[in-house]
């Protein structure tokens, strides 16, 4: 039950505020994060919003997005502006079906831990030093976790991405149960 | 062919049908392009016809040509037209189960102002679908449904469907008797236990010993006579074959996939008596519908599935490689067996049995807590305690303590399906409903149903009153009310309301799940809650379909406010 710091950063970047814009680009570079398995390197890199070739507006319904599908060219810098429009915490995330896989077992042990509902983030919870938990020690708050944002009903929040490789990517909400329903959508990376 | 995997074209469907042999029964296909503003004309005809189950043909009644029935297709919106006409030699019925819907037309004969379809005769059924999800419909009249006569309705909403799968499959669980269903009432009634072939022996009463004591063996035993109950009759009937799709378990229905997709499975448990443990080993099962309606999506290994009741689930296969859906009656004396697969003729492995479940006298709900056995003439308890069982020829006490769950070879109490360890069993409190709560008033007055019986001489009842000889339970429209279940027997009892859904209390405020059944498991109550909002007389009843028939029915009526009050 190892939970993956980039999970736990997203939360943290939610409470503290951090737009995840903003957050300083160094972090994602952070040590420790060598050790990942799914590191970001092959599925392209986050960038700055002021360097985008354009915006892509995505709607988040319960449990779906819309549109489902999105066409970009390698090398293309891509600013994602997600609005959910539902009742329910959705994620917007970037990745390769594997890391969607690894990344749902996380966040099924972060519900359970009750850090996650499935309308919300417990900010209580999710302000608790996770670190000394049993099964989490070592992994600390202050990363962040690029490819990933935690919308809340109600909520819009921003991601741009750098798409620098050929590679078949999904965007993905690994709340439990929402990958499985459907609410997951094509990213067709073209040469 | 009643699957309509999506993808196929409304005039596939339409060819399939006719090589069915069922032209003229639309079996509409779910893609927005194929529906009309209202389906057409449905005929459905009732007859007698014979069922072959691995490769063994018995008698049995379909409705519109196959067992099961073909698969009604519908849209959320939709006035639908159904005929049925009764070729059939008795009084005959069909209701739509699950959905809302006027009373006449729910087609509960003495409900309603509803009348039995007689023979020869032509029914025209006529409603609005004023709900989307997976529901099914069957016979009322005797036990025809027994013998057949059940198929499932898939209606597609009218708004998105939050779920989204690359395939859509029925998966229709049902029993079949090879016995007239007549002939297995009349044998309940002359002996309860006729079908219980798994009477505990003195061994088995040697291990209880061994593990719990002698004198907590004895009374536990003694409270078993008293009933007049045995400890594994976990179900009525035997000699059953389960059937997935009409198909038993060599016949192997086989759902196809290509590896990655999502596939939904609207699972209906249509049996007339069984009460089914389902999974599919290796694949876990996201559930997102119950009882038609859409819940937060749960992932789940394995659930229990209540006579009446449907789950619908995705499940996402992945390699080229066949999956078992497999489906055990809690009785563990057979199964249903399908295989999800890349192509057909693919088999997977027959994963091992469970074990049988003991009762105890949990799942008698201490009921007789205040019963002085001690006092009885003859027992002496306590001059047993100096008892050496060590030395009973045969008895290896170290063997039968704990043992992992996984191959174990007993499983104690109702509850337990034998789940293994780190598998995730289904439970009624983790379905949360996917649209909040409506009516978030308390409830104005709460109704107790008990569900009682006596088993000796196979009678069933709620609140000690066989059907029409007791009271109705009357509530006024527009009231929010609680139902209390108090099952004071020992066998679970799927209880089916028509008409409404009712909200289940478990532990969800703003959330209840809706259910148009609640298995209430033995010696247990539940509670439900339900906004009074569809006037009429609707049946009440346990879905066991012998239950019902011996009288576990009672009328539940929605009466109109009247201008006093």
């Amino acid at each position: 039950m190892r939970l993956h710091t980039r999970t736990l950063s997203t939360v943290a970047a939610l409470i503290t505020g951090a737009s995840l814009l903003a957050a300083p680009a160094a972090a994602f570079a952070a040590p420790g994060e060598a050790g990942h398995q799914h590191g970001t390197a092959a599925i392209g890199e986050p960038a700055k919003a002021t360097a985008k070739t354009r915006t892509v507006q995505i709607t988040m319904g319960d449990n779906y997005y819309e549109p489902n599908s999105v066409q970009v060219k390698a090398g293309e810098t891509v600013r994602f502006v997600v609005t959910n429009k539902g009742e329910f915490l959705h994620e917007f995330n970037i990745g390769t079906a594997a890391m969607h896989a690894a990344h749902q077992k996380e966040m099924a042990v972060m519900m359970e831990h009750g850090m996650l509902t499935p309308t919300g983030i417990n900010k209580e919870m999710a302000n608790m030093d996770h670190s000394r938990m049993p099964g989490m020690e070592g992994t600390s708050m202050t990363h962040d976790d690029p490819n990933s944002v935690l919308i809340e009903p109600g909520k819009a929040r921003e991601l741009t991405w750098k798409f620098t490789k050929n590679a078949a990517l999904e965007f993905a909400c690994n709340i439990p149960g929402h990958y499985e329903s459907g609410m997951v959508g094509k990213v067709d990376v073209q040469r | 062919m009643h699957i309509a995997p999506r993808g196929l074209s409304r005039r596939d469907a339409l060819k399939l049908a006719g090589a069915a042999g069922l032209a003229g029964i639309v079996t509409a296909y779910p893609g927005r392009r194929a529906f009309a503003a209202s389906a057409p004309p449905l005929d459905l005809a009732v007859e007698r016809t014979r069922i072959t189950i691995d490769g063994e043909t018995s008698d049995a009644i379909a409705i519109g040509g196959s067992i099961p029935a073909p698969t009604l297709r519908w849209r959320e919106g939709d006035e639908v037209v159904v005929r049925v006409t009764n070729r059939l030699d008795e009084p005959t019925s069909i209701h739509w189960h699950g959905l809302l819907i006027q009373g006449v037309m729910d087609g509960a004969p003495g409900f309603n102002g509803f009348q039995p379809i007689m023979p020869g005769q032509t029914y025209t059924y006529r409603f609005k679908l004023r709900q989307a999800g997976t529901y099914w419909y069957h016979s009322h009249s005797a036990a025809q449904e027994q013998e057949g006569m059940y198929g499932a309705i898939v209606i597609e909403p009218a708004d998105r469907d939050p779920v989204r799968a690359d395939r859509d499959y029925v998966v229709l669980l049902s029993d079949h008797t090879p016995e007239a269903p007549e002939a297995v009432l009349r044998k309940l009634k002359v002996s309860e236990g006729y079908y219980n072939d798994n009477k505990r022996t003195l061994m088995d009463f040697f291990r209880d010993a061994g593990r719990d004591g002698l004198g907590a063996t004895l009374r536990d035993r003694l409270d078993w006579g008293e009933m007049r109950m045995d400890a594994t009759d976990l179900a009525d009937v035997t000699g059953y074959r389960f059937l997935v799709n009409g198909k038993g378990p060599g016949d192997n229905w086989t759902a196809l996939f290509k590896p990655g997709e999502r596939v939904r499975l609207r699972i209906v448990n249509g049996s007339a008596m069984t009460i089914f443990d389902v999974r599919i080993p290796g694949l876990p099962m996201t559930v997102v519908a119950a009882d038609g309606q859409n819940v937060v999506p749960v992932k789940v290994d394995e659930f229990r599935f209540g006579v009446g009741e449907t789950y619908d689930v995705i499940v996402m296969p992945t390699g080229d490689k066949p999956f078992t859906f497999f489906a055990e009656p809690i009785d563990r004396t057979g199964f249903a067996r399908a295989t999800i697969a890349t192509r057909q003729g693919m088999e997977g492995v027959i994963p091992e049995r469970r074990p049988r479940a003991v009762l105890t006298m949990a799942d008698m709900g201490m009921a007789h807590g205040g019963m002085d056995h001690g006092s009885m003439p003859g027992m002496n308890h306590g001059s047993m305690a100096g008892m050496d069982h060590g030395k009973m020829p045969g008895m290896n006490h170290g063997s039968m303590t704990g043992g992992s769950a996984a191959g174990r070879e007993q499983a104690v109490g109702w509850a337990d399906a034998g789940t293994p360890p780190g598998a995730r069993a289904l439970s009624y409190a983790d379905l949360k409903s996917f649209s909040k709560t409506r009516d978030l008033r308390a409830p104005a007055h709460e109704i107790e149903v008990r569900l009682t019986g006596m088993m000796s001489r196979y009678i069933w009842t709620l609140n000690g009153e066989k059907f029409d000889e007791g009271a109705p339970i009357r509530v006024a429209y527009g009231d929010r009310v609680r139902i209390r279940f108090v099952n004071t027997t020992m066998m679970a009892h799927p209880m089916h309301l028509h008409g409404m859904f009712v909200e289940l209390e478990n532990g969800q405020t703003d959330r209840m799940p809706k259910k148009h059944v609640v298995l209430v498991p033995p010696g247990q109550t539940a509670s439900v809650q339900l906004t009074a909002d569809e006037p009429g007389e609707w049946p009440f009843h346990c879905h066991l379909l012998y239950h019902m028939a011996s009288g576990m029915m009672t009328r539940f009526i929605v009466e109109p406010k009247t201008a006093s009050l």
